[in-house]
């Protein structure tokens, strides 16, 4: 079996960012009744960590970013 | 009381802890003033980019390749990931774990380099191969070298201040109750993560 560079690279961003997704979105279900203004912007950068952890996946998975090559 | 002792230059009475305890809101008003005051910078960049980039006839502009996406997303990980290390190198360090905190912060730092150097990869490869340049390659060399290059920037100083972090924490400069620049680091790195989603969505994704 053949694989290349680009297949590895796709792998790896999907395998992290399942692990990262998992992380995020689980230390955000943690500390989701945490007080204070700290605590909610901590809150929203591990929202926004997850969905970049979504982003990557779904770009390694070739379902965003996939555009067709140059005429 | 300590604030407005501070305010009217007169020596604060009490404790340094309850002095710190006293100001800790400021500071961490100060820093969140900081952090937003950058995304108004990021911001401006962003929105002129995406102005120019519709007002174009397709993008990205004849002659310039397509990013490799599939590398970005490999690299951005590498950056996400160092954003949930240094969260629970925060969180170690509230619960009094001293070494797991040690080993997240050195993590965090790992992967803020490994960042940097696919960023240096690409740069690279899109300046020698592609010949993608900063000011030859028009309006799309221009503000993605610019962009990206700022946040990579970020990063650079970012990295630097986790160092130091280290350093001082080994050097035991903060305690379980004053801790107020491993949260500042952790706000900055989070707030670089979160940058980079912004920008990894409009130059690969979109």
């Amino acid at each position: 079996m053949h694989v290349d560079l680009a297949t590895l690279e796709r792998a790896g961003a999907v395998i992290g960012g399942i692990v990262v997704g998992v992380v995020a979105f689980y230390a955000l279900y943690k500390d989701w009744s945490t007080p204070g203004i700290e605590n909610h912007v901590f809150k929203l950068m591990l929202l926004l960590l997850g969905v970049g952890a979504v982003l990557a996946i779904l770009a390694g998975v070739n379902v965003l970013g996939n555009f067709p090559k140059a005429a | 009381m300590a604030v407005a002792s501070i305010a009217h230059g007169i020596a604060p009475e009490g404790e340094p802890d309850q002095l710190y305890a006293e100001t800790r809101d400021l500071r961490l008003q100060g820093f969140l003033l900081f952090l937003i005051s950058d995304c108004v910078l990021f911001s401006s960049f962003i929105f002129a980019y995406l102005y120019l980039r519709n007002s174009g006839q397709g993008w990205p502009p004849p002659g310039i390749p397509r990013l490799d996406v599939g590398f970005a997303a490999w690299n951005s990980v590498l950056l996400f990931g160092s954003g949930a290390t240094m969260h629970y190198a925060l969180e170690n360090w509230k619960h009094g774990n001293f070494m797991k905190y040690m080993w997240m912060l050195i993590f965090t730092i790992i992967l803020g380099l490994g960042f940097l150097g696919g960023q240096g990869y690409e740069y690279t490869h899109l300046m020698l191969v592609e010949h993608v340049t900063w000011a030859g390659s028009g309006v799309f060399g221009a503000s993605f070298f610019t962009l990206t290059g700022m946040h990579g920037m970020h990063v650079f100083f970012g990295v630097c201040y986790l160092t130091v972090l280290l350093l001082q924490s080994a050097a035991g400069t903060y305690t379980k109750q004053k801790y107020f620049g491993i949260t500042a680091g952790t706000l900055y790195w989070h707030f670089v993560d979160v940058i980079w989603v912004v920008l990894f969505s409009i130059f690969y994704l979109i």
